[in-house]
């Protein structure tokens, strides 16, 4: 059991390297670092289980406090871009473009 | 029945029935939580993906408590799929977000593939190493494992000053984000 949790943690996190590397939509691209954030949550609540520690527990804590700071940062970065661009495409991050 | 009913009750004092239970939650919850992440993928509109990553995050939350992680269970449905995930919708929402606004992706789904095709032996490789771990039944744990009193215990006494470092951060965002979010000067 504890390989088959391990296994859907790795689909999930490679599902959402895949949002990442393939996708141009700027929510899309964030939401899909929150998707590999719980894949590695999962995974460390997983090896809790496995060695009956609680340190897993505390670590996904804080991957949880550092993923909402990044949401807060990011939103507001978001909400600059499409202010100053307005679109909500990644490519507009190519400034330093020669 | 006469055979069945002894065969029910040895099962059930084995503890195989919760086995059998927790092994079709799993299953369950496991399809839900890959659905919703393909659908957060595919998705065009992020509205769309957003509710897709809620159904993922809600899954994932029952998946903890499959493994007996009774406070990240919760701090999961509170935090993640209450707070950040309401923020995020509360943004899109907030921006108005119109068919015309998103990038055009024309081709995108050739992209996936093509992304799919670079990731898999990445995925193959760590699905390797995890097949060498030992394997363990995933039983529920009673005494009190997972709960507030005793990962607070741990997160008091063992884990401190991370704990210190990570509300730092937190101001240190809060603040970032009311600078840059927040009112222009005048020029």
């Amino acid at each position: 059991m504890i390989q088959d949790y391990l296994i859907l943690s790795i689909i999930l996190f490679c599902i959402g390297m895949l949002g990442v590397i393939s996708r141009r939509n700027v929510f899309t691209v964030f939401m899909s670092i929150e998707l590999m954030l719980n894949a590695a949550n999962l995974a460390f609540v997983t090896f809790a289980r496995l060695h009956e520690s609680m340190d897993g527990h505390v670590l996904a804590m804080m991957v949880m406090a550092v993923a909402a700071a990044e949401a807060a940062l990011v939103l507001a970065v978001i909400i600059l871009i499409n202010k100053h661009k307005g679109k909500l495409d990644t490519n507009i991050f190519s400034l330093l473009k020669g | 029945m006469k055979l069945l009913v002894p065969f029910l009750k040895k099962t059930i004092r084995k503890g195989a029935l919760d086995i059998m239970v927790a092994e079709w939650l799993f299953t369950a919850f496991s399809i839900v939580a890959v659905l919703g992440s393909a659908g957060l993928v595919l998705s065009r509109h992020p509205m769309n993906g957003a509710m897709s990553l809620i159904i993922t995050i809600i899954s994932l939350a029952g998946l903890y408590a499959l493994l007996s992680a009774k406070l990240i269970f919760a701090l999961q449905l509170i935090v993640y799929a209450g707070a950040i995930m309401s923020l995020m919708l509360f943004i899109i929402m907030f921006l108005n977000i119109q068919i015309k606004d998103l990038p055009e992706e024309k081709g995108r789904f050739l992209y996936l593939i093509g992304g799919a095709v670079l990731i898999s032996p990445f995925a193959a490789f760590l699905i390797k190493v995890v097949k060498t771990l030992p394997e363990s039944q995933t039983t529920i744990i009673g005494n009190g494992f997972g709960g507030v009193n005793e990962v607070g215990l741990v997160l008091f006494q063992e884990w401190l000053l991370p704990f210190e470092i990570i509300s730092i951060l937190l101001l240190v965002a809060l603040l970032g984000a009311v600078v840059l979010a927040g009112k222009r000067r005048l020029k």
